[in-house]
């Protein structure tokens, strides 16, 4: 598609509605609005513009949304974890053929100003009972070639704000996906490292480690939150779905005193096209996932204190 | 040394067409034949480790059965035999039920031919659906003094609903024939509930599988275990002797710094069926 053609679907979509819409900076995963290809668009007051693709699977995550924000079973604390829906707008889409309803929420991204964003796919299975052959075999095949067989979870993307260059670090997605237990061990602890993420051959210095992961409003003490939750909630089985981690990584770096911002790291679940009723059965799936997934980050904080503490003890002896 | 044929399997290999089957002795032994295909080989393999594994928290320990090493057996035509502890010899007359965990029984490093065969039985089953399904079971029957067994292929059909109904079953009292009545669930405080019951030990099995990387329990199946008679006889709950084991280690492979995550989601998802029960012992089925 040439340039003429991009521009003018941008003045369309910038004159017809009242908003100001554009890509989204911090997709790291899903499909992507770019080079007129049909994806989500953010405004400039804090919404994200989701389209409702085909095959009736944007209809079942506007259903899904519809129906969590009026569950009164869901414990009060537990809502923190999901974005806030506000139903359906028809709104020009971003590959130009025209307005198409779109499911609109709050922008999670929207309140950070360099956020780092992890996408990590939760469950041993991504398939479930009823779907087409076709679909299960796809899910499957998938499944067993990245770590969602054997940890539980793949990550399926992330992006670190790198403060040397002062610009984002976008992990390539073939590699992503072709991790194995060792390198989604260490795209985790990458995740948390001020050292430059260019390099691969620098061991992640996991510098932001604790305050990230650890501490009592970081992203494990969020996570064991969740895996109460769903160790008791029948209501839903979060088939697909993925934990969306962020931080806002600049604030870090610039921390001097104690009014100093803080990481802000915040656990959401996102993207509910394959959601389905619980049954009185609770999402042993995901469970068993976020179960390794925070064993995981355990074992990360574990063996950041234990450097910590030898470069402590080495300190104090002199060397 | 009297060896005969157990009485109570409930699920797995029982003596057929010329095909050892497992032994009991009299002391409180277990015989279980080695299985072909280098299954016997890794069930032997991990209770050497396991037995050895100063990794294994003590109060563990005790929900695995103790093993005895290999030996050969008259009989079984000189082939090897994994001698373990009789899980059942203490009880008079137990009810037994075998539970096979995990929401997958198929694991990637095996043959793409068993994971299809698995893939079929799982989706098939409440495996897929509940995270666990109902292998066998036996329940003494006080009315008829006898012990009364499901048809396996009963079993093999179950859905979620009818697990939940065979796990009241299990606990209850009243005519277990009679498909039509609804089942007591008689038991389910003593059995289920009480403070070293079922629900207890599956909840201290539970902490431990959310830290172990040990090893990785493909396939495996949980039993439970209660002496029936002693309920009815109006004695203290702890009567019962509820009784939590982990057999069948034909499939488990290292962990590697992993948690078996497979094992755990579905241990999960039973220990909400039960406590579902506990809670609300009058019900035959959710709706």
């Amino acid at each position: 598609m040439n340039s003429r053609i991009l521009i003018d679907i941008h003045h369309r979509i910038y004159s017809c509605t009242k908003k100001m819409l554009k890509v989204p900076e911090h997709q790291v995963a899903g499909h992507i609005a770019s080079d007129g290809k049909l994806g989500p668009l953010v405004d400039d007051q804090g919404r994200f513009f989701k389209p409702l693709q085909g095959d009736s699977r944007g209809e079942h995550e506007a259903k899904f949304y519809e129906s969590f924000t009026s569950n009164k079973k869901v414990p009060y604390h537990i809502r923190r974890y999901f974005p806030v829906c506000h139903g359906t707008q028809l709104v020009e889409a971003s590959d130009g053929s025209g307005k198409l309803p779109h499911l609109v929420l709050d922008d999670v991204v929207s309140v950070y100003s360099n956020p780092s964003v992890m996408d990590v796919k939760i469950g041993s299975r991504t398939w479930y009972l009823d779907v087409s052959e076709e679909y299960f075999k796809k899910c499957i095949k998938k499944d067993r070639q990245t770590t969602t067989v054997s940890l539980g979870f793949r990550v399926s993307g992330f992006k670190i704000f790198d403060h040397q260059e002062s610009s984002f670090w976008r992990a390539e997605k073939k590699l992503v996906l072709g991790y194995n237990a060792d390198g989604a061990r260490l795209a985790l602890r990458k995740f948390v490292s001020s050292n430059s993420p260019a390099d691969s051959n620098l061991t992640p210095n996991c510098a932001f480690a604790s305050e990230v992961y650890g501490g009592s409003n970081g992203i494990l003490a969020q996570l064991l939150e969740l895996k109460d939750w769903f160790e008791i909630q029948t209501l839903y089985h979060f088939n697909s779905c993925s934990i969306l981690m962020i931080y806002e990584n600049e604030s870090i770096l610039m921390k001097e005193g104690d009014d100093a911002p803080e990481a802000r790291a915040e656990v959401k679940l996102v993207d509910f096209a394959h959601v389905l009723d619980g049954n009185g059965v609770i999402d042993h799936n995901f469970l068993g996932g976020l179960c390794s997934f925070i064993k995981f980050i355990k074992d990360i904080l574990q063996s950041v204190d234990k450097r910590d503490e030898t470069d402590t003890s080495l300190l104090e002896n002199g060397r | 040394m009297q060896l005969k044929a157990p009485e109570h399997q409930v699920a797995g290999h029982i003596a057929k067409d010329g095909k050892p089957g497992p032994l009991v002795d009299d002391k409180g032994r277990f015989f279980k034949p080695l299985q072909g295909d280098s299954r016997g080989e890794i069930e032997v393999k991990f209770y050497e480790s396991f037995s050895s594994n100063t990794e294994v928290p003590e109060h563990i320990r005790r929900y695995f059965p103790v093993y005895h090493g290999t030996q050969a057996v008259e009989g079984s035509d000189g082939a090897a035999m994994i001698v373990l502890e009789n899980l059942l010899a203490d009880f008079s007359k137990p009810s037994v039920m075998d539970v096979k965990m995990g929401t997958r029984t198929w694991y990637p490093e095996a043959s793409e031919e068993y994971i299809q065969k698995c893939l079929k039985k799982d989706t098939g089953t409440t495996t897929v659906s509940a995270g666990f399904r109902i292998s066998g079971f036996e329940v003494f029957d006080h009315k008829e003094s006898s012990f009364w067994k499901p048809e396996r292929k009963l079993l093999r059909g179950l859905n979620v609903d009818g697990a939940r109904l065979t796990l009241r079953k299990f606990v209850s009292s009243n005519s277990l024939s009679d498909i039509g009545s609804k089942p007591d669930s008689a038991f389910a405080s003593s059995v289920y509930g009480s403070s070293h019951g079922i629900l207890t030990q599956l909840l201290e099995l539970k902490n431990w599988f959310e830290n172990q990387t040990l090893y990785h329990f493909n396939s495996c199946s949980i039993l439970m275990v209660y002496e029936n008679e002693s309920i009815l006889k109006g004695n203290d709950d702890d009567d019962a002797r509820p009784q939590v084991k982990l057999v069948d280690f034909a499939h488990v492979l290292d962990g590697n710094g992993v948690i078996d995550h497979n094992f755990l989601g579905g241990l999960c998802s039973f220990i909400n069926f039960i406590r579902d029960i506990l809670q609300s012992p009058n019900e035959s089925a959710e709706s």
